[in-house]
This record gives structure tokens, C-alpha cells and sequence, in this order.
């Protein structure tokens, strides 16, 4: 506790009062004796402050220079770093005493081991940077020798065992029911012409998803709605023929036959990729590739008389917009009014037999026909097919001169 | 000489009471630790526990072994963290500053 020049004791307890004198009495009745005035903390503390600022005052008017202060600080200086030092030796005396003090250092032989290398080729523990590159493992199962870094997933796939593979045994196994399954349909789909079910070439892609929808009779397989979901599902439905598609977005087209590229060539961009050689899956219209490349693509493929992707687009868009809105009320109308539904089917109908006409149509065009005959096949059609937009619910008229065509 | 003496106590005291003095003496061993005053103290130290022994060592030993040449760098360190180049106080509070608290 500081002492005060005149003697007096300030207590640290807040709202003690102690006496100047030593003798206590009760708070408010003052003393006689002018030394023994009752003293709060706080104002004592006022006190002292107020005196030792007066005397600081006093000192440096009195001609304290900057020296004297310097050495005063200096000395104030000196002291805490001697406390510092004590408080050191303290520490140390401690480590020592309960043993601990040489516990950071080791030996010098374990030194030895661990130093740090500093020589090229090697990284600071002294190991070689790719060692393992080089190395080849021999497989146990299949007893090849295989690169170090490509073992583990090599094993994976050869034991059987692990998340991927099972992944694609599953689809493997999905695939080979569906290719069963499309081959058997394919048989019946050549005799049949006019179907409800268009079945070209081109759709054995979208076999999966026809087989799925097949109970909804007024859905078109030629819908771009299910092209889109194709896009969205390109994963899985891929999948569903190994031998064209791959797990990747696109497809190798060295497998296909001329006639399956060309069908696929007209519902899909087909542009091929630069890195993965393989064509582009999604619509006519997709927003990766120019026209332009799209029609190099058909030209190298289908030689110079092959078809202008915008025409085809703009044609099959036209029809399949329409059935695909159709088939999008009948949906949601399922139970509904049997207004829409007959004129739906025989919309949808026309329209999937328009498609299918211009189908076999384009096709023939392809095969022997030059551009004019198919755009003039094409104006016809788009024509009815704009009419078609205007005025869904009247479809008969259009349609018998299709038949007539046809047949 | 009284005066002076006087004096010395007062700023003392002061510091003290509020608390200055602790805080500078915080601040003046984060900054030893840092300049690595410590460091070299300390194998000192490890030099004189293998001359004299481990079991045997005391703490007037050290103290009086330590003491004096930590004072001395201590010093020399505390010198060039207060003042610079211009010999103005950079780290550690100024004297005229301390002493006007």
C-alpha cells in the first residue's frame, strides 16, 4: 500500500472508511481533531493524485531538464529488466529442479538423422521427387504389370470390387436388357408403316424412354421435349447403348452406319467435339455450336447434298411443338374432357404421321432427290404445319391428302 | 539530491498505482522474448548448469551467474527498441511521457 508523506493509511476496500488516527467510528459524524476526518477510498485517491501532480509540477518547473527525466526513465528501465531477469532465473531454476529444462534438446547422433538436405533432385527429408512414378505393379488377378499410380483403380475394376465397379456391372447389365429388348421391337417395327409409334433408326437412343412412356399413347417419341430430357438425362439414357454412346455427353462416330447418322443427324447437333471426338448430342439448336459447324458436320458425313440443319430444325420443330403441347394437355388432362382427348389423338396422330411421312420423305430425298425436292416437300409441310398452330382443333381436312400421298 | 530521490519514488508509486508498470513490464518481455534476448539467456544458462551439475544447482547460483550479463544485454536491447536511429522512442513509451501520466 502507498504511503502518504503525512502518515496516513489509505485502504483498498471500496466503502471502508478508515481513520487518519486509526480509531473507527461510524460513518457520518466527523471527528474533532481535524487529522481524524473520516476518508473514503476514492476521495483519498483524489488526493493523492492532486498532490502528486502538484509536486510533479513542482519538479519540472523547478528545472527538471530532459536529462534528469532520461535518467529517471532509464533507471525505471533498468529495474523492470532486472525483474525480468529475476523472474528468468526463477523459470529456469523450476525446469531444472523438476527436470524439465533439457527436454527440447536431443542427442546428436538423432540431430544427425534428421537434418535438413539441401541437394538437387531430392526434397528436403532426403527422398527422391517421382519415385513411384516409374515403378509397375503386377497385378494379382490378371498378372499384368501396371503403372503404380493407375493400380489402385485397375484393381478395383479387375477384383470387381469397390463402388465404381458395381456402378458399371448395374449398367451393364441394364444395357444388355436393353438391347435385347430393341432388337426384338426393331423386327416389328420394319413391317409396320403407319403407327402410333414411329420407330426409325434413330430410335433406338430414345428406346429407353419410349418403353417407359408407352402406356401415355399420345406421347411422340419425336418430341423434343424428349430430346431435351435426353439432354438433361444424358447420363442414363446413354448408357443404354454401349456401343454408341459412352458415359460422356457424346457420341464416337466411327460406330455408327450411315443410315443411323443421318437419322441422328437430323434430330441432333452432331458437331463434333475437339477433345473427345465425339458428337454432339444435344437439339438441332444447341447453343455450343454455330450452324455452320453443324452443317460442315452433315457435309462431311452425308457428302455435299446433305440437308441444312435450320430447315430440318425449323420443319420437325414446327410439328413437334405442337404434338408436344398436345401431348402436355392430354397429360395433365388425363381424365379430363373427351373433347381434347380424341381430337388430341387424331392430332397427334396426323402430326406423328406427318413426321413419320416426312421422315421417309427427308430419307428418300437424301438417298435420291436433290435439296429443291425436299424444300419443296418441306414448304408443303410447314405450311400445313403453320396451319396446324393456327388451328389445333380442326386437323381432318390436311390430313387425307398426306394419306393420299402416301399411299 | 532528496528532490530527486523524492521524485523517484513519487513517478514510482504512480506507476504503480496505475497499473503502468505492469504493463510495461509485459510489454518489455514480449519484446526481449522476440528480439531473442531470452534465447541466448537461456543457453547461458544451460552452459552454467553443465559446468556446476544439474543436481547441484541453486538459485542464488544462477542469479548471481545470470543476472549481470542479462542486465547488460537486456539493456543493449532495450536501447535499440526504444530508440531509433533519430534517438526518438519508437516501441516503448518516451520518459517525458511516462512521467507525465
Amino acid at each position: 500500500m502507498p504511503e502518504l508523506s503525512s502518515g496516513q493509511r489509505v485502504g483498498r476496500e471500496s466503502g471502508r472508511f478508515l481513520r487518519c488516527c486509526g480509531l473507527t467510528t461510524t460513518p457520518p459524524s466527523p471527528c474533532v481533531q481535524p487529522c481524524c476526518r473520516p476518508l473514503c477510498y476514492e476521495q483519498s485517491e483524489r488526493r493523492l493524485h492532486k498532490s502528486l501532480q502538484m509536486k510533479m509540477e513542482e519538479m519540472s518547473l523547478s528545472g527538471l531538464d530532459n536529462s534528469k527525466l532520461e535518467a529517471i526513465a532509464q533507471e525505471i528501465y533498468a529495474d523492470l529488466v532486472e525483474d525480468s531477469c529475476l523472474g528468468f532465473c526463477f523459470e529456469v531454476h523450476r525446469a531444472v529442479k523438476c527436470g524439465y529444462f533439457f527436454l527440447d534438446d536431443t542427442d546428436p547422433d538423432s540431430m544427425k538423422d534428421f537434418e535438413i538436405v539441401d541437394q538437387p533432385g531430392l526434397d528436403i527429408f532426403g527422398q527422391v521427387f517421382n519415385q513411384w512414378k516409374s515403378k509397375e505393379c503386377v497385378c494379382p488377378n490378371c498378372s499384368r504389370s501396371i503403372a503404380a499410380s493407375r493400380f489402385a483403380p485397375h484393381l478395383e475394376k479387375c477384383l470387381g470390387m469397390g463402388r465404381n465397379s458395381s456402378r458399371i456391372a448395374n449398367r451393364r447389365i441394364a444395357n444388355s436388357n436393353n438391347m435385347n429388348k430393341s432388337e426384338s421391337d426393331q423386327e416389328d417395327n420394319d413391317d409396320i408403316n403407319d403407327n402410333d409409334w414411329s420407330y426409325g433408326s434413330e430410335k433406338k437412343a430414345k428406346k429407353r424412354k419410349s418403353d417407359k412412356l408407352w402406356y401415355l399413347p399420345f406421347q411422340n417419341p419425336n418430341s423434343p421435349r424428349r430430346s431435351k430430357s435426353l439432354k438433361h438425362k444424358n447420363g442414363e439414357l446413354s448408357n443404354s447403348d454401349p456401343f454408341k454412346y459412352n458415359n460422356s455427353t457424346g457420341i464416337s462416330y466411327e460406330t455408327l452406319g450411315p443410315e443411323e447418322l443421318r437419322s441422328l443427324l437430323t434430330t441432333q447437333c452432331g458437331v463434333i467435339s475437339e477433345h473427345t471426338k465425339k458428337m454432339c448430342t444435344r437439339s438441332l439448336r444447341c447453343p455450343q455450336h454455330t450452324d455452320e459447324q453443324r452443317r460442315t458436320v452433315r457435309i462431311y458425313f452425308l457428302g455435299p447434298s446433305a440437308v441444312l440443319p435450320e430447315v430440318e430444325s425449323s420443319l420437325d420443330n414446327d410439328s413437334f411443338d405442337m404434338t408436344d403441347s398436345q401431348a402436355l394437355i392430354s397429360r395433365l388432362q388425363w381424365d379430363g374432357s373427351s373433347d381434347l382427348s380424341p381430337s388430341d389423338s387424331g392430332s397427334s396422330k396426323t402430326s406423328e404421321n406427318q413426321g413419320w411421312g416426312l421422315g421417309t420423305n427427308s430419307s428418300e430425298s437424301r438417298k435420291t432427290k436433290k435439296k429443291k425436292s425436299h424444300l419443296s416437300l418441306v414448304g408443303t409441310a410447314s405450311g400445313l404445319g403453320s396451319n396446324k398452330k393456327k388451328k389445333p382443333k380442326p386437323p381432318a381436312p390436311p390430313t387425307p391428302s398426306i394419306y393420299d400421298d402416301i399411299n | 539530491m532528496n528532490k530527486d530521490a523524492q521524485m523517484r519514488a513519487a513517478i514510482n508509486q504512480k506507476l504503480i498505482e496505475t497499473g503502468e508498470r505492469e504493463r510495461l513490464k509485459e510489454l518489455l518481455r514480449a519484446k526481449l522474448i522476440e528480439c531473442g534476448w531470452k534465447d541466448q539467456l537461456k543457453a547461458h544458462c544451460k552452459e552454467v548448469i553443465k559446468e556446476k551439475g544439474l543436481e547441484h544447482v541453486t538459485v542464488d547460483d544462477l542469479v548471481a551467474e545470470i543476472t549481470p550479463k542479462g542486465r547488460e544485454t537486456g539493456f543493449t536491447m532495450l536501447r535499440r527498441l526504444v530508440l531509433n536511429s533519430q534517438g526518438q522512442a519508437v516501441l516503448l513509451p518516451q520518459p517525458s511521457r511516462l512521467l507525465r501520466l
